[in-house]
């Protein structure tokens, strides 16, 4: 896939801005995901995994477009997961799949090396 | 063009201006929700946006109930609405056509998609500009019978009947099932019989409300099952399912011919219509992809039409037989 910024000189102060808002965006996935795997409730557990998916879905609407296509296909694949979970049989259960959790702590961490490569 | 974009991710809005700043010609206008969307449509004094690009996924309204609202308004009831969808989108697409979206684009962007996308709706408008401006030239002639200001072979939109979609999006829905599952789709068609006759008849008004109370007909008489239709020209209206439905075109179309039976039917001069429909082949979509698709659903259209003139052609030779006898 070919990035715009290649193509489109005036997306550099949109990539700096994705990457700002990385910042908070990754530390926010990281509360929800911790307190999805905290949660003794239904609501609490759900409810933490929709919000972390959202912010999935933005990032892997854009990340691709910016130069960032790994980290947009990353989300992509830990919003899939939260979807097939919140979707599948076991979304009337107050269980929070590990798996989950782990796919998305391994997505932060790839935010950060993100952040960190490009500081 | 102006175009009017909503999506609660403000990167997406950016990534929009950027893009439109770079392909020129076109004003871009951008709202963070679907409430916004509708203050600002609501604010100004006429319809001014040529095109509509819209997010599917946002909280509090969706871009398909956005997508229904527009629609609503008489001024946009067939300004094309792409949708921007991510790959997780995809199982709302549905809604979305059935809504009244036009065409849609998948998120990340590419610069080359996104023009092409914008020069087909730039093609769109100005068709749809020179068709409205032959109408109002028949109109304005007295919209004597016998005009040809509607084509007979032209795709015709309707607004305001369930899961009747543009003839442009029904082409568009067809392409973004290459990229998906086919398994239990299916496309079949109907076909109003002398629908020459009628046409040559009657004004162009005329001829678009029988092709609408038609539509609504076919459409009530499908309700309970997933399916979207569009009228395709010379009569013919082309049905899609997805839900594995598998219809029976005879039955089908008895119960369309019974309810049109029983629906009275006018033209200007207070003459009772009588139309009927003839239904071609189902044809199933399943290990189709790219061209066959579109294909499938020409010999949807083909077979119908087919059957709708070798009705016609079985009347004339009954009474020919009867002329021998």
């Amino acid at each position: 896939m070919k990035d715009m910024v290649d193509e489109l000189p005036g997306l550099a102060k949109v990539r700096t801005r994705f990457l700002e808002m990385l910042v908070d965006r990754q530390a926010l996935i990281a509360e929800h995901a911790l307190s999805a795997w905290e949660g003794e409730t239904l609501q609490d557990i759900n409810g933490n995994l929709e919000a972390a998916k959202a912010i999935l879905h933005q990032i892997a609407g854009t990340a691709g477009s910016l130069g960032f296509s790994d980290l947009g296909v990353a989300a992509r694949s830990c919003e899939s997961e939260v979807i097939a979970h919140l979707e599948g049989p076991d979304a009337d259960l107050a269980i929070c799949p590990g798996e989950i959790i782990y796919h998305m702590d391994l997505f932060v961490k790839q935010c950060e090396e993100t952040l960190n490569t490009l500081a | 063009m102006k175009i009017l974009a909503v999506d609660d991710d403000l990167i997406i809005l950016e990534l929009l201006t950027q893009f439109i700043q770079a392909v020129g010609d076109h004003e871009l206008v951008t709202a963070e929700s679907g409430s916004e969307a509708l203050d600002l449509l609501r604010a100004e004094a006429k319809g001014t946006f040529d095109c509509f690009m819209l997010d599917i996924q946002m909280p509090n309204m969706d871009g398909i109930e956005l997508t229904r609202r527009i629609r609503m308004m008489s001024r946009y009831a067939d300004t094309p609405v792409l949708m921007l969808t991510a790959m997780a989108d995809k199982r709302y697409i549905d809604g979305a056509f059935a809504a009244g979206a036009t065409d849609y684009v998948t998120k990340p962007f590419e610069v080359a998609e996104l023009q092409a996308r914008l020069g087909l709706v730039a093609g769109m408008i100005e068709g749809r500009r020179a068709r409205t401006r032959k109408i109002f030239a028949a109109s304005a002639v007295g919209a004597q019978a016998g005009s040809t200001a509607v084509e007979l072979h032209e795709p015709i939109s309707i607004h305001d009947v369930d899961n009747v979609i543009e003839y442009v999006a029904m082409e568009n829905y067809v392409q973004q099932l290459t990229r998906n599952s086919l398994f239990g789709s299916s496309t079949f068609a109907f076909t109003m019989r002398e629908i020459e006759q009628y046409h040559a008849a009657m004004s162009p008004f005329e001829f678009y409300s029988l092709i609408s109370d038609m539509a609504e007909i076919i459409s009530d008489t499908l309700h309970g099952h997933q399916f979207l239709m569009s009228y395709a020209g010379s009569g013919t209206f082309v049905c899609i399912t997805e839900s594995g439905w598998r219809p029976d075109m005879g039955r089908l179309v008895d119960a369309v011919n019974l309810s049109l039976a029983r629906t009275e039917l006018y033209n200007n001069a207070g003459e009772r219509l009588h139309p009927r429909v003839s239904g071609g082949d189902v044809v199933r979509l399943i290990w189709k992809s790219g061209a066959a698709v579109m294909d499938a659903l020409a010999t949807a259209h083909a077979t119908a039409e087919a059957a709708s003139a070798a009705h016609g052609k079985s009347q004339t030779d009954y009474w020919n037989m009867g002329q021998i006898a």
